[in-house]
């Protein structure tokens, strides 16, 4: 395995992972011959190699995104970054017409294409051979359930993984693009096996990670009253990253985060109808950290065609949710009391945004989570997400702890089935969920 | 009824269609715009307007029967709402958008300076002088430009102009330090000349005006195109380090991102040279030795990027001015804050001198271009100024 960039930027060693894959030699590449090659070689061996466990490698596709980012680097701060891990098999479960991963075996001499999930972490061999795993189930064609979720293979991914793992007797760190599981159930026993095995394991949105406008973070030990989102997308799919978003920056509040204690689901015009209401004690949130998350937001429709910029009116609101995934309203309570509200506005906005009430702060706490603007566009909200797998892979140390998404993935369970439910109230011992971040800010910042 | 304590403003446009500044600007005044997290209401009412061209898609109309103000057949008797004397409080003038013939060095002949003199024609015929906002460059033509901002001075009226690409939101938010010894910049832009490179070059002014001493105007400029271009890298009259730098701040797509999204390493694959359609450089040599370099990247990339190097920080300092997406376009809600401001308090948050010299900067450079890409002399933009002390731009932090 030829060692490529040391954490150099590429103008120091002007130098990519394909020229070094061509052939040239990475000691030469690095200008460290002459005396400095036995360096060089002990690089070689340190560089670790990755696994990436992909439901589909379609251009736009969590997996392309991801796994090539590893493979071609990226722009961090004010450089190219190329990571010191290697991505060296792919298991890919489906092949649609447009799939890149065959194209990029090829382009990459050392990538190669195993057809499990246990050959992909073995690279064919009876022992776990890779330093870390990318699980990525995200995107394909896999059937929906009664409830509206989709069936992704990521617990039957984790599961083959694991009795890799327990067959080498040895684990290593894993990562799992968005929620663990549409099952509950599963999600758990995953994060307990990680737990069993004492793998380094993070998971989630890249929402957290992103950049922020303004660029900033939930006070550290603040007292948070409730807090609200204003998000796009349908359920099981787009609440995840809402609920992300905003767990990242209530898990900061004093007492770390407590759990959840019960959950509603709202569709249609029943969100409307809550809003009416005028404030959580009497079934809706907020107005004004509704309004913060309008006003953060990048991407207001605008009520009429003649206006590029309004603030909606509450029929403008009704008028332009009409269309599209229907209005959904998660209200959940934490065991601290910690009020929340989560909003799906399809047709209002096209971003994500998130307002806290703080006490005895008389404005909210409010941001954008930037994520640029559609598909002519990099999605460099990647970026901050691969960074930190590769700094896991490297120092078996995750950024966050995994129960941030152990909670949203049972907090999305939750809300569909309450929605599925006919809208009812859940009570959720499950989510009695307790656990402490670092302190230190995860998202990108520089 | 406008309550008594509330400002009036004028506008005097060229033209204003749904996609015009007029109208992004407008809106801003007349609907209210997101502040830190707030739905703002200036305690402004726009009363009057003078509208030079109005085709068929004319909004101004519908505005005027929405919003309640009146649209006067001269820009005098919109600044007196039609009575004999001055009647408003401030004014903007947008002389962006609509028909207007181009000159031999491919600029739009925009009429700002016109407008701008007949303004001021009111100003002293009526005894009183407010304040004003330009929109962009102040004049296609630097004498004029000069003129504009006399006229400022001799009248003592608060002058604020430009671009909304050094007011608007920053990624990250970067603000280079107040005196810093910045060695060397480059500016990454695109769009067509006389329009966007204008945009371009006042990015960049906002940056390098901090820098130790203050602005000191620009000795020499030139403009080069095509493979002249990546020549110029290659002899390092520009730096490929720092195009590296703002490079990493794109999040635009084009070439293989755009036929498999894969990321694209622009600065060292390759692919930036092939991409790019027909690159210009605008070399830009300040008076104190200072270099910097725009270079308008058209196929290559969709976003405005800069990079500097400062002596006193270890690391290449880099950001992408963002350019928040339609139809809000947020951009300019940050810049009409700034207006506001202005209007509010009577001064102008940041020196009308650094759009003087950067309008002065694009005329030479673009006749650097019609006569051959010659290197010229310019001690005529011996524009000196103090950069702002605190930053300006939407989210910059405490």
């Amino acid at each position: 395995m030829a060692d490529k960039t040391s954490r150099l930027t590429a103008s120091e060693v002007n130098i990519s992972r394909r020229g070094v894959l061509a052939g040239v030699p990475a000691a030469v590449a690095l200008g460290l011959a002459g005396g400095s090659t036995s360096r060089g070689d002990r690089q070689v061996e340190r560089r670790p190699r990755v696994a990436a466990l992909v439901s589909e490698y379609r251009k736009y596709s969590h997996g392309q995104n991801i796994v090539d980012r590893f493979l071609e680097g990226y722009g961090w701060e004010s450089g190219w970054h190329y990571p010191q891990v290697d991505i060296v098999s792919l298991y890919v479960d489906q092949f649609p017409e447009s799939d890149l991963s065959r194209e990029r075996v090829a382009r990459y001499p050392d990538l190669n294409l195993y057809p499990t999930v246990t050959e992909a972490l073995t690279l064919g061999g009876n022992q776990l051979a890779v330093d870390g795993v990318l699980l990525i189930g995200e995107h394909g064609q896999y059937p929906k359930n009664e409830k509206g979720q989709t069936l992704y293979p990521r617990y039957e991914f984790f599961q083959e993984t694991a009795d890799v793992f327990r067959s080498s007797g040895r684990s290593v760190p894993v990562f799992c693009d968005k929620h663990l599981s549409w099952n509950w159930d599963w999600a758990q026993e995953m994060v307990k096996t990680s737990h069993e095995l004492g793998f380094p394991m993070f998971a989630g949105s890249s929402l957290p990670v992103c950049r922020r406008i303004p660029s900033i973070d939930m006070p550290w030990g603040a007292d948070i009253e409730e807090i609200v989102s204003v998000g796009v997308g349908g359920i099981d799919s787009y609440d995840i990253h809402s609920l992300e978003g905003m767990q990242c920056l209530a898990e900061r509040r004093r007492g770390g985060e407590t759990g959840v204690v019960w959950i509603q689901a709202l569709r249609g015009d029943r969100v409307w109808e809550a809003m009416d209401a005028g404030s959580w004690e009497d079934g809706g949130w907020d107005p004004a950290l509704f309004e913060a998350c309008l006003c953060r937001s990048q991407s207001l429709t605008p009520a009429d065609k003649n206006s590029r910029h309004t603030y909606p009116s509450r029929d403008d609101l009704a008028r332009l949710t009409s269309k599209g995934n229907p209005l959904v309203a998660y209200r959940f309570e934490y065991a601290d009391g910690l009020r929340a509200t989560m909003l799906l506005t399809e047709g209002l906005v096209r971003d994500i945004t998130v307002a806290a009430r703080l006490k005895n702060q008389r404005e909210p706490f409010s941001l954008l989570f930037y994520l640029g603007s559609g598909h002519e566009m990099q999605p460099n909200f990647f970026n901050p997400l691969s960074h930190h797998m590769e700094n896991m892979i490297l120092t078996g140390r995750p950024p966050y702890p995994v129960e941030r998404t152990l909670l949203t993935t049972g907090l999305t369970a939750a809300g569909v089935e309450s929605l599925w439910l006919g809208e009812q109230r859940l009570e959720t011992p499950h989510l009695a969920i307790q656990y402490h971040p670092n302190k230190e800010s995860t998202f990108r910042r520089t | 009824m406008p309550d008594a304590q509330r400002k009036k403003l004028a506008i005097i446009t060229t033209f204003w269609d749904w996609r015009s500044h007029a109208n992004h600007m407008s809106e801003r005044f007349l609907n209210g715009y997101p502040r830190d997290g707030k739905w703002h209401r200036p305690e402004i009412d726009v009363v009057s307007a003078y509208v030079d061209q109005r085709p068929e898609t004319d909004l101004s109309g519908d505005k005027a029967d929405r919003h309640g103000f009146v649209i006067y057949p001269t820009i005098a008797d919109a600044l007196r709402q039609g009575t004999d004397k001055l009647a408003v409080d401030a004014v903007l003038l947008i002389g962006e958008h609509g028909d207007y013939p181009d000159n031999e060095k491919s600029q739009k002949l925009y009429p700002r300076y016109e407008f701008f003199e007949q303004i001021v024609d009111v100003f002293r015929k009526d005894g009183r002088a407010l304040p004003v906002f330009n929109d962009k460059h102040l004049s296609y033509s630097f004498t004029k430009a000069q003129r504009m901002v006399e006229a400022s001075r001799e009248l003592n009226f608060p002058f604020l102009a430009g671009s909304s690409l050094p007011v608007t939101f920053r990624i990250p938010p970067v603000e280079l330090p107040l005196n810093c010894r910045i060695e060397d910049a480059l500016m990454i832009g695109i769009g067509s000349s006389d329009a966007m490179d204008f945009h371009a070059l006042e990015a960049m002014q906002c940056m390098v005006e901090r820098r130790r001493g203050g602005e000191t105007g620009v000795k020499a400029v030139q403009l080069i195109e095509g493979d002249e271009v990546w020549q110029a890298g290659r002899e390092g009259r520009w730096s490929r380090r720092l195009l590296e730098g703002a490079l990493a701040r794109s999040d635009s797509r084009s070439g293989i991102g755009l036929s498999d999204g894969r990321p694209q390493d622009l600065a060292h694959s390759g692919e930036l040279e092939e991409l790019v359609e027909n690159p210009a450089a605008y070399l830009i040599e300040y008076n104190d030795g200072f270099r910097a370099t725009l270079l308008m990247l058209n196929g290559a990339v969709q976003d405005f990027t800069f990079a500097a190097r400062v002596r006193e920080l270890s690391k290449v300092q880099s950001v992408q001015f963002l350019l928040p997406p339609q139809p809000n376009v947020t951009y300019s809600a940050c810049l009409m804050g700034k207006v506001e401001e202005m209007i509010v308090t009577g001064q102008a948050p940041f020196p009308v001198e650094r759009t003087l010299l950067v309008s002065g900067m694009l005329e030479r450079c673009l006749e650097s271009r019609i006569g051959g890409h010659q290197r010229l002399m310019t001690p005529e933009l011996n524009v000196s100024y103090r950069a702002p002390r605190g930053s300006q731009f939407c989210d910059a932090l405490g």
